[in-house]
């Protein structure tokens, strides 16, 4: 990843903790989150494009469940 | 009985024997007692050891089971429980610092079931600080030691039930499983572990880690053993909205149903988040060899990509941690274990549609792996842990660090995460020794609630091993 591509991810997770969680904290930090969260979204967000629907909803989950109830 | 000393019994031969006069509560008690104190210098299995109220509550089991008055199937057993099940009036510290002296207002769903049943409470056990990690590291409290080899860790978050349970300090001991925290320890200490499917068993009055992900579930020294208790704590709770209705079955009484014609498909993972060791895939492959001479019909089968899966997951339990831990880590966070905290953060950091897309992504999850690894067979046979168990050394996250160690520490839940977010049960049960001498664990996969298969297949394979009977010295 280049400086620009990083500090750009610095400053926008930066502007996540101090402007809408209110916590602090350091460049060094900022950029791990950063990367930490990439693969965490990019994971999810691709497993979404290839499945969800409008009509996703979560409680599906506990709906399965009882309906492949083996016994 | 066959040993001289009770604590050496397992739980339904003390409690059928309880039941018969044979024995009494407090004499399986002082035997627990006496194994307590042999065993906690050596392992740090307990933060608390409630001897007098444990002795005083065997007698009063004693004077009840004389009168004619039997509670239920665990009438008199000594236990103990991981320090995150509520006890109105008591302290419970979830391993941490931050609720070091915090008193539960109300007592956990789960410990009214045992009391119920007659269960006596020898005290709490340590476990991973707000049960997050998988190793058995706690720096507030001290590590817990797998009691075959006090450097190796016990796995974790449920150390002390692990390591209790493996030592013969209890009889059984809850534990809870948000990403392979019942059944790590359970493999690591050579002990049954089931996370049950979700919603088999309450959450009410237990500390959370994530909401979605938290299962309750017993570790024992035998699946008998835990088919009894996960009867006696399953079922619906009007305080735990995600619990099922679904009637629990006596699993005890289904366990004798034998392999012969059952299908079970082996999975031994090449790739992917967790490399197999050749050993463990070894210990694997032997397991289920035996259950082929038992009669089952194995089928080898391979797993999807967990990679979706298993991130999903991170991203469940890294938002839900970060909003129920908000008000301590931005006040003190420095009484978090560093490890515990960082794990944490990047919850603050993710799209709320993140994680509402992990959620619904698992009814999607669930149906791709019913109708792939699971298609056509009843279970799935796999490791708990894909390899040896290393040391308490190698593994400390909070003195050494690195990507070396962070990558072997998050292999331990390779095989264990993907089944929380799956909500499917999951049954670890002890099957061989690596060359260091410590316990290898199998997972027994299946479909959802139907623990009384998984349980079947565990326990015709105890009765055809003796992995179960060998214990620590």
């Amino acid at each position: 990843m280049d400086e620009n591509t990083m500090d750009e991810k610095i400053r926008t997770a930066a502007g996540i903790a101090a402007g809408l969680q209110g916590i602090a904290y350091d460049d060094k930090r900022l950029a791990e989150l950063a990367a930490e969260v990439e693969i965490l979204n990019d994971a999810v967000r691709k497993a979404a494009a290839q499945r969800l629907t409008f009509d996703d909803d979560p409680a599906a989950f506990a709906s399965i469940m009882a309906k492949e109830a083996r016994s | 009985m066959r040993n001289d000393d009770l604590a050496l019994e397992d739980l339904t031969a003390i409690a059928d024997a309880i039941a018969g006069g044979r024995i009494t509560s407090v004499e399986a008690t002082e035997a627990c007692l006496a194994r307590i104190d042999l065993w906690q210098p050596r392992v740090n299995a307990f933060l608390r050891v409630y001897r007098e109220k444990a002795l005083a509550q065997a007698r009063a089991m004693d004077a009840e089971l004389a009168a004619g008055k039997r509670r239920g199937p665990l009438h008199g057993v000594p236990m103990a429980h991981k320090d995150m099940y509520y006890r109105k009036g008591e302290v419970s510290t979830g391993g941490s610092k931050i609720r070091g002296d915090w008193v539960a207002p109300v007592t956990a769903t789960v410990l009214n079931k045992l009391d119920a049943a007659g269960v006596v409470e020898l005290g709490f056990l340590n476990m991973a600080e707000f049960a997050a990690g998988p190793t058995g590291h706690n720096v507030h409290h001290g590590h817990c030691r797998n009691p075959w080899d006090q450097t190796r860790v016990t796995g974790g978050s449920s150390s002390g039930s692990g390591a209790s349970v493996g030592a013969r300090m209890v009889y059984g001991a809850l534990g809870s499983d948000t990403g392979g925290s019942i059944r790590l320890p359970a493999a690591a200490c050579g002990v049954v572990g089931m996370k049950a499917t979700y919603g088999r068993v309450s959450r009410a009055g237990a500390v959370a880690r994530s909401w979605s992900l938290d299962h309750v579930g017993p570790l024992t020294r035998t699946v008998r053993d835990n088919a009894r208790m996960l009867s006696v704590i399953a079922g619906h709770d009007p305080d735990d909205s995600t619990t099922s209705e679904k009637p629990v079955p006596d699993y005890e009484a289904l366990l004798d149903g034998g392999v012969a014609g059952l299908r079970i498909g082996l999975a031994l993972p090449t790739d992917g988040l967790a490399p197999l060791d050749p050993q463990i895939g070894a210990a694997i492959q032997a397991a289920a060899d035996a259950l082929g001479r038992l009669g089952a019909k194995v089928s080898t089968v391979t797993l999807p990509d967990f990679t979706a899966l298993y991130r999903a997951a991170e991203v469940m339990v890294k938002c839900e941690a970060a909003a129920m831990h908000r008000p301590w880590m931005e006040k003190t966070p420095e009484l978090y274990a560093n490890q515990v905290r960082t794990r944490m953060e990047a919850g603050f950091f993710i799209p709320a549609t993140q994680y509402i897309d992990a959620l619904r992504l698992r009814s999607h999850f669930v149906k791709e792996f019913l109708s792939s690894a699971m298609d056509g067979v009843d279970a799935v046979l796999l490791p708990a842990i894909p390899f040896p168990l290393p040391t308490i050394e190698e593994t400390d996250t909070e003195t050494k660090g690195g990507p070396a160690v962070l990558k072997m520490v998050a292999g331990f839940t390779g095989l264990t995460r993907p089944f929380n977010t799956l909500g499917i049960p999951a049954l670890s049960v002890p099957c061989g020794f690596d060359t260091n001498g410590a316990p290898i664990g199998m997972q027994l996969v299946g479909r959802p609630f139907d623990e009384a298969m998984l349980y079947r297949i565990g326990h015709a394979y105890q009765g055809a091993t003796d992995f179960h009977t060998r214990m620590p010295l």
